[in-house]
C-alpha cells in the first residue's frame, strides 16, 4: 500500500494577491482576486480529504474504478459550490455528504431506509460472538493476527447501511453526529447500523480464524 | 432499553447485573457516547470484574484493528491524475496540489 502523501496548502500570503497568473499550455489566464481566494479554501480545506474521501467512496461502491468516478465528480462538485460550504465548519463532513449523495444518484435509487430494532441487541449478541470465540481460544485473535486483510475483506461483504456506518464512525473516526448527519439519518439509526455492522464482522472474523488454522492461546 | 425478560435470561446465565450493564453498553462507552455517571459506573465495574476487563480488551483491540484500515487505502495515483486533469478544465488553480508527488 501507498503512503499518504499530505497535500501541503499554499502560503497564507498568496490569497491577498490581486490576480493570478496560471500558465495553461502556453496560455496566460487572468484569475480574478477572488478566484484566487477560492482555489487557496479549496486547496487548503478541501484536498488535504481526498484520501479519507477515496476510503469512504470505496466503501460504498466497492470497486475501485466507480470510486475513482464518485471521488471525482464529489470534487468537482464541491469546488463548483465552494460558495455554499461555510468557513471554519467541517469541510471533510460536508465532502463525505457529497460523496454519498453522489453515489446515491449514480446508483439511481433513494438512500436506504432500513429500521432496525434497538442496537443493544447487537451489542449483546456480540458478546454472543466473543463467548465463542473464548470458547474456541481466539479471544486475543486481534492481538495475535494481522487482520487488515481479512478486516477489508470483511468490510467488502458487509451490506450497505452498516458499511458506512462503520467506515465513517470506526475508520474515519467521525462522532456519531457527524455520521448521521453525513448518513442523512437519526444518531440512533447511526448507532444501530454501526453496532450490527460491528458484530457482523466479528463474527466474520472468528470465522476467518477458523478458515485460517488459527491455533486458540489454549491450544496445544 | 433491553426488556426485562431479555436482562433475566443473561442474568440467569450468570452474569451480574453490572456485567450486564458492560455487555450492553460497552460499545457506547468505548465510543463516549454515554454520561459521566454512566461511564463512572462502567469504569468501576470494569476495573473489579475479570471477564468484564477481558471483554473491553476484546472490543478495544478490535476498534484499534478498524482505526488502523485508515493506513492502509489511500487514493491512488492514477485517481489523482484524473482529478488534476478534471479540476484543471473547471479552471481550478491549485489542480496540480492534487497530483501525486514523484
Amino acid at each position: 500500500m501507498t503512503t499518504a502523501t499530505p497535500v501541503m496548502p499554499l502560503s497564507p500570503g498568496r490569497a491577498a494577491e490581486e490576480t493570478d497568473v496560471t500558465a495553461d499550455a502556453g496560455q496566460e489566464v487572468a484569475r480574478s482576486a477572488s478566484d484566487v481566494g477560492r482555489d487557496a479554501a479549496f486547496e487548503r480545506d478541501a484536498l488535504p480529504w481526498l484520501d479519507d474521501v477515496y476510503r469512504f467512496a470505496l466503501s460504498l461502491t466497492r470497486e475501485e474504478s466507480d470510486a475513482d468516478d464518485v471521488v471525482q465528480e464529489t470534487f468537482l462538485r464541491a469546488y463548483r459550490s465552494w460558495h455554499t460550504f461555510i468557513p471554519g465548519t467541517d469541510c471533510r463532513r460536508w465532502l463525505f455528504t457529497i460523496c454519498r449523495n453522489v453515489f446515491l444518484r449514480s446508483r439511481e435509487r433513494q438512500r436506504p431506509t432500513v429500521d432496525l430494532e434497538d442496537g443493544e441487541q447487537d451489542a449483546v449478541a456480540a458478546g454472543s460472538v466473543y463467548a465463542a470465540a473464548r470458547e474456541k481460544g481466539y479471544d486475543d485473535i486481534y492481538a495475535r493476527l494481522d487482520l487488515a486483510p481479512a478486516l477489508r475483506d470483511a468490510l467488502d461483504d458487509l451490506a450497505e447501511p452498516f458499511r458506512s456506518a462503520v467506515i465513517l464512525v470506526d475508520v474515519e473516526d467521525l462522532s456519531y453526529e457527524s455520521a448521521a448527519d453525513v448518513m442523512g439519518v437519526p444518531i440512533g439509526t447511526v448507532r444501530s447500523r454501526l453496532f450490527r455492522g460491528r458484530r457482523l464482522l466479528q463474527e466474520k472474523l472468528v470465522t476467518v480464524a477458523e478458515d485460517l488454522g488459527f491455533q486458540g492461546a489454549g491450544t496445544p | 432499553m433491553m426488556s426485562a425478560p431479555a436482562r433475566s435470561r443473561l442474568e440467569a446465565l450468570g452474569l451480574s447485573a453490572s456485567c450486564v450493564e458492560v455487555l450492553t453498553h460497552l460499545w457506547d462507552y468505548l465510543d463516549e457516547q454515554v454520561t459521566p455517571t454512566s461511564a463512572a459506573r462502567l469504569e468501576a465495574h470494569i476495573a473489579s470484574c475479570a471477564q468484564c476487563r477481558q471483554y473491553e480488551d476484546y472490543q478495544e483491540c478490535f476498534l484499534r484493528a478498524m482505526a488502523g484500515l485508515k493506513q492502509e487505502l489511500t487514493a491512488p495515483a492514477s485517481l489523482r491524475e484524473r482529478l488534476a486533469d478534471r479540476l484543471k478544465g473547471q479552471g481550478c488553480g491549485c489542480w496540480d496540489k492534487v497530483r501525486p508527488r514523484p
